[in-house]
């Protein structure tokens, strides 16, 4: 489950038709959780992340990964 | 081509130039000039097509052949034969979204705003405030956001979690300086409108007086379209009004926004239903040429448990929320339940304790820790006196004679489920236990409602039940209807609905222009180099995030009243003080690099510079080592570093913050200024043998060197 500030990775694409093409891009990048799904932790809801330098985007969850600190 | 050079960059440079001259008065030359440019911004942004380049060709080449006038033709010409001539270089932009001179990059938008989703200028609008021009800040935000003081109260403030600030100690305020600034430009009547550009006769029709549905609208008004916006509601805001209470966000801020808005020409048509008081073939017999679809996600998850529809206590959050915003002040219950943890669940928890219920309670499956809400709302609802009930899942509404008695529960566990990390809630069995309660609130999520729009048969849905868009453009699959909001995203956020309106906006003039859409979302312009604030390194490290004022905890209980009071002028302008500036700031590190490994000095210890593993920074810590030679000002690639002499001091800064500041010294034969003791140290040391000559004065090399010629002229070589 993320939470609102945690460091996260994008690993991988996901083949979740939340992914859009102008992702590819962003495989290996790093952000911080800035709006988890704010309703129930549901597993399935998008998650907004801010990527550096790419800007904020709604992406899946399985193609994204805590950072450890 | 030189590796300093980008064709495409040059070619934005000056077709900028020869718009902002305003060369160009034929109005149709204008907007193709106008079209050119963006399509290059796109290119310079790396989120263009396969579709841009040719259609530049064609543009420009129109514009050559045709005019009308001199300069029209000429301006045609420069745009055709720059991509004539570096046609590869355009390719390659659009392919790699790379430029290899950097140049396309060089005024990349600070962290805080690439975070904005609405693309605001935080850095800019951030310096204004520090400096007293809260007008000037607003109209800088409203470049990118008609909601300044909506964001100011309620945004999710993403720019903060990415403020570099953050990585020395806690990020700027951002969210409270908006509210601030909008604030004080509304009470001194300085909140204006920008200018529109001339009436283009075409006409959108907009579904949805929302924050994405309002936001669309500002921006095609402004742009010259005629807009109406259909709203089912009896006022503007959509969820902001509806979903939002009044003690986090006053109606008066969103009727102030919106009816500027209106006075762009924007008709508003209230309680008007789509799909029942109007369609989609009305509105297009009338002409309408665009359609956004900005409806939000209104319809509630039910619960699914025993009891649920059987007794008319039971209702949901929204509705409870909808129904206090258009006035109804009837307390649902004395002790309530409300099942849920995110923001939806606390806002209903309060709204009940502020309409009189005696006892609140929220049931929430997980731990504190796993709460969905904002931890800020959660310490005001418990600081409201809100009962927490965790590890808690409901399984039925228990009543008697038609009236809710108790919520029947099981206590739950966390655990982790083989291959996930993720911990889920498991009901212990036996555990039953029951919380009483007269009335219960079920805040689980919400969902798009999609018969207002069954008319639209050829709208395709995504599996999670919003309207399926391509998030670049925000076009749906039927040609000329767009979408945005929580209609595309689910429940989101007010900011994101934001930056997907405008980027609606951006797409639907691009359609009724006949321009290709861009295949990357925009990324956000910079609206300004301002100039930095002088701040000693001192007063920037110790200046602390100031606490926000709250309104007292017997009011918070009894009325509506906003909770946040906002800050002082004081306490705004000093912590807008705080801002690094990393709009100027790129945190290359050029800086550190060459003091610490070519000047060997390493007086720069700048921790935050890195994103990954921040270490610890004290801007006031440079001053113990700086010699203020210059050499991090001289290879500082955006201006960042400054070092110049003022009166008789050097000073070294940052963006602003002052890490040195050190006495000059002059040469005593010629005058000329040496620079400050330290830095001349330096010098001597290296140039040991001349200096020995100086012979305790402080001279300059010049001086130095002349002053050692005369010693060997005096010494009288004996005659043999």
């Amino acid at each position: 489950m993320f939470r609102r500030g945690d460091k996260v990775e994008v690993f991988k694409k996901s083949n979740d038709e939340g992914w859009q093409s102008y992702m590819d891009e962003f495989v290996g990048f790093h952000g911080i959780i800035t709006d988890p799904d704010t309703a129930i932790n549901d597993p399935d809801a998008l998650v907004e992340v801010s990527l550096v330098d790419k800007g904020t985007h709604r992406f899946p969850q399985d193609c994204i990964r805590l950072l450890k600190e | 081509m030189s590796v300093l050079t980008c064709p495409v960059n040059s070619t934005i440079v000056k077709l900028e130039e020869i718009i902002n001259s305003d060369q160009l008065k034929d109005p149709k030359c204008r907007r193709i000039a106008e079209e050119l440019l963006e399509l290059l911004d796109d290119i310079a942004w790396g989120r263009a097509g396969d579709k841009h380049v040719p259609a530049i060709l064609s543009l420009s080449k129109e514009l050559m052949d045709q005019g009308p006038g001199k300069v029209c033709k000429e301006t045609g010409a420069f745009v055709h034969i720059a991509l004539i001539e570096h046609e590869e270089v355009f390719i390659s932009h659009v392919q790699t979204h790379n430029c290899t001179s950097g140049a396309c990059i060089k005024l990349a938008p600070a962290p805080c705003q690439m975070a904005c989703p609405a693309g605001i200028d935080v850095p800019a609008y951030v310096t204004l405030i520090g400096m007293g021009h809260d007008a000037e800040a607003i109209e800088v935000i409203r470049k990118d956001n008609p909601f300044p003081w909506v964001c100011g109260l309620v945004c999710t403030r993403p720019c903060e979690f990415m403020c570099v600030r953050g990585r020395i100690d806690t990020p700027v305020s951002i969210k409270f300086l908006k509210a601030f600034a909008s604030e004080r430009a509304l009470s001194d009547r300085q909140y204006r409108n920008p200018e529109k550009m001339p009436d283009k006769n075409k006409k959108v029709a907009i579904i949805g007086a929302g924050p994405a549905g309002m936001t669309a609208a500002y921006y095609l008004a402004l742009m010259g379209y005629t807009v109406r916006i259909i709203e089912a509601l009896p006022m503007a805001g959509g969820m902001m009004m509806v979903g939002i209470p009044r003690y986090r966000l006053p109606r008066e801020v969103i009727d102030r926004e919106a009816a500027l808005i209106e006075e762009l020409g924007v008709e508003f048509c209230f309680n008007t239903r789509f799909g029942k008081d109007v369609t989609f073939k009305q509105l297009k017999s009338e002409g309408f040429e665009a359609f956004l679809f900005a409806i939000g996600a209104h319809e509630s998850f039910a619960l699914n448990i025993p009891g649920e529809k059987k007794y008319p206590q039971v209702i949901n959050a929204i509705d409870l929320l909808r129904n206090v915003a258009l006035g109804d002040r009837r307390s649902p219950g004395n002790k309530v339940v409300v099942i849920g943890g995110g923001n939806v669940a606390i806002d209903a928890a309060r709204t009940c304790i502020r309409l009189g219920s005696e006892e609140v309670t929220i049931a929430y499956r997980r731990t504190h820790s796993e709460m969905p809400a904002d931890v800020e709302e959660v310490e005001q609802a418990e600081e409201e006196d809100i009962r927490m009930s965790f590890l808690t899942v409901p399984v039925e509404v228990v009543g008697k004679d038609k009236k809710v008695t108790a919520l029947a529960c099981l206590r739950a566990k966390l655990v982790t489920k083989k291959g996930s990390n993720r911990k889920f809630p498991v009901p212990i069995e036996g555990s039953d236990f029951l919380i009483e309660a007269d009335a219960v609130i079920a805040a689980i999520g919400q969902k798009v409602d999609p018969k207002s729009i069954k008319e639209l048969s050829g709208l395709k849905w995504t599996r999670r039940s919003t309207i399926d868009v391509d998030r670049a453009c925000m076009e749906t699959s039927m040609e000329g209807v767009f979408s945005a909001g929580d209609a595309v995203l689910g429940p989101a956020t007010v900011v994101e609905a934001i930056g997907g309106g405008k980027k609606a906006a951006e797409a639907i003039d691009r359609y009724l222009s006949d321009i290709p859409q861009p295949k990357l979302p925009p990324v956000p312009h910079r609206r300004g180099k301002i100039d930095f604030i002088e701040v000693p390194a001192s007063t920037k490290m110790s200046l602390k995030k100031p606490e926000m004022p709250l309104l007292n905890y017997n009011r918070r209980r009894v009325t509506f009243q906003q909770v946040e009071l906002g800050y002082s002028e004081n306490v705004a302008r000093e912590e807008a003080r705080r801002c690094l500036r990393c709009d100027i700031c790129r945190r290359c590190g050029e800086c550190v690099d060459v003091c610490r490994d070519k000047m060997k000095i390493n007086a720069l210890k700048l921790g935050y510079l890195d994103f990954d593993h921040p270490v610890k920074t004290d801007f006031r810590d440079t001053a113990d080592l700086c010699i203020a030679c210059g050499a991090c000002a001289e290879n500082c690639p955006n201006d960042a570093m400054q070092i110049k002499d003022v009166g008789k001091e050097r000073i070294l800064a940052l963006c602003g913050t002052i890490l040195n500041r050190l006495k000059l010294e002059y040469c005593e034969m010629c005058g000329t200024v040496l620079g400050p003791a330290k830095y001349h140290d330096y010098i001597s040391k290296r140039i040991g043998n001349i200096a020995k000559v100086a012979d305790g004065r402080i001279l300059c090399v010049a001086c130095s060197r002349k002053s050692t010629a005369k010693q060997h002229d005096e010494e009288i070589i004996p005659i043999i």
